[in-house]
């Protein structure tokens, strides 16, 4: 399943910057072949749908570690890694501004 | 032009929001406020009954019992919500893995809180200013940081959990 989603915020900058839209996809095979610099969409309680970079995968690929670039990113860093049933989906596409 | 397209479309049907998100301040996270807060509880709980021993019912008297227990409230209040903040915010699984009493730490810090709103204990508020140094103790290992005990330099004299820098 593809959705197309905007983003707000600067914490992926330069990778996605505000106002962006990127596609995501939840094909299943896709999720488990996530690999360190991805892009995935997810539900962080408390935050609502953020967008990260994978920095790790752990756990055999049932949890991430997600970061932002940018030093002041909401991220693992903060909330710890990002469960599997928590990712929404994979960024496949771009659309910059 | 696809941009175009999507933004086009985003004004009349708005696209699903995902935040790249960004916090400010970032990783400044201190118990101390919780702390002073906490101190400021027994401190007013120390006025209001200090008041009630001299008596009276004059607006004056009125007017001070009112606004030491509406800093009573509002500090109480204070003490849960910075402590809900850190404990939401900042402490991970390993935290907890390594204080397992965490939770329930932080649960006494609630229920502390919420029984010094209610009622005029000093015991209670004392027990508060305890439990959040014991979360203060949590948090500082947490940072890497020994901690040392000492009076605070104000009334009420209590102890208070501070990180050796």
């Amino acid at each position: 399943m593809l959705r197309i989603l905007k983003i707000s915020g600067d914490s992926l900058q330069p990778e996605l910057e505000s106002g962006d839209f990127v596609i995501i996809g939840k094909i299943p095979g896709w999720l488990s072949r996530l690999k360190k610099g991805d892009l995935v969409a997810f539900n962080q309680p408390g935050l609502g749908l953020l967008v990260k970079q994978v920095a790790e995968v752990e756990a055999g690929g049932q949890a991430f570690v997600l970061l932002g670039t940018r030093p002041e990113s909401v991220d693992s860093r903060t909330f710890g890694a990002v469960l599997r049933e928590r990712l929404v989906g994979k960024v496949i596409y771009r659309i910059h501004r | 032009m696809i941009h175009q397209f999507l933004s086009s479309l985003d004004r009349r049907i708005p696209f699903r929001r995902a935040k790249a998100h960004c916090d400010v301040p970032c990783g400044i996270y201190d118990p101390i406020v919780a702390q002073i807060a906490a101190l400021t509880v027994v401190r007013m709980v120390d006025l209001i009954k200090d008041l009630e021993s001299r008596g009276g019912s004059d607006a004056a008297f009125q007017n001070s019992m009112a606004r030491y227990i509406a800093v009573k409230e509002e500090h109480a209040e204070k003490v849960k919500h910075e402590i809900r903040v850190i404990w939401g915010d900042f402490i991970k699984p390993q935290h907890v893995e390594k204080h397992p009493e965490t939770t329930e730490v932080v649960q006494k810090i609630m229920q502390l809180g919420s029984k010094s709103r209610q009622a005029v204990d000093r015991d209670v508020a004392v027990q508060l200013v305890e439990a959040v140094n014991q979360f203060a103790e949590i948090f500082w290992d947490a940072k890497g940081l020994t901690v040392k005990r000492a009076k605070a330099p104000y009334a009420p004299a209590l102890e208070l959990v501070y990180p050796n820098l």
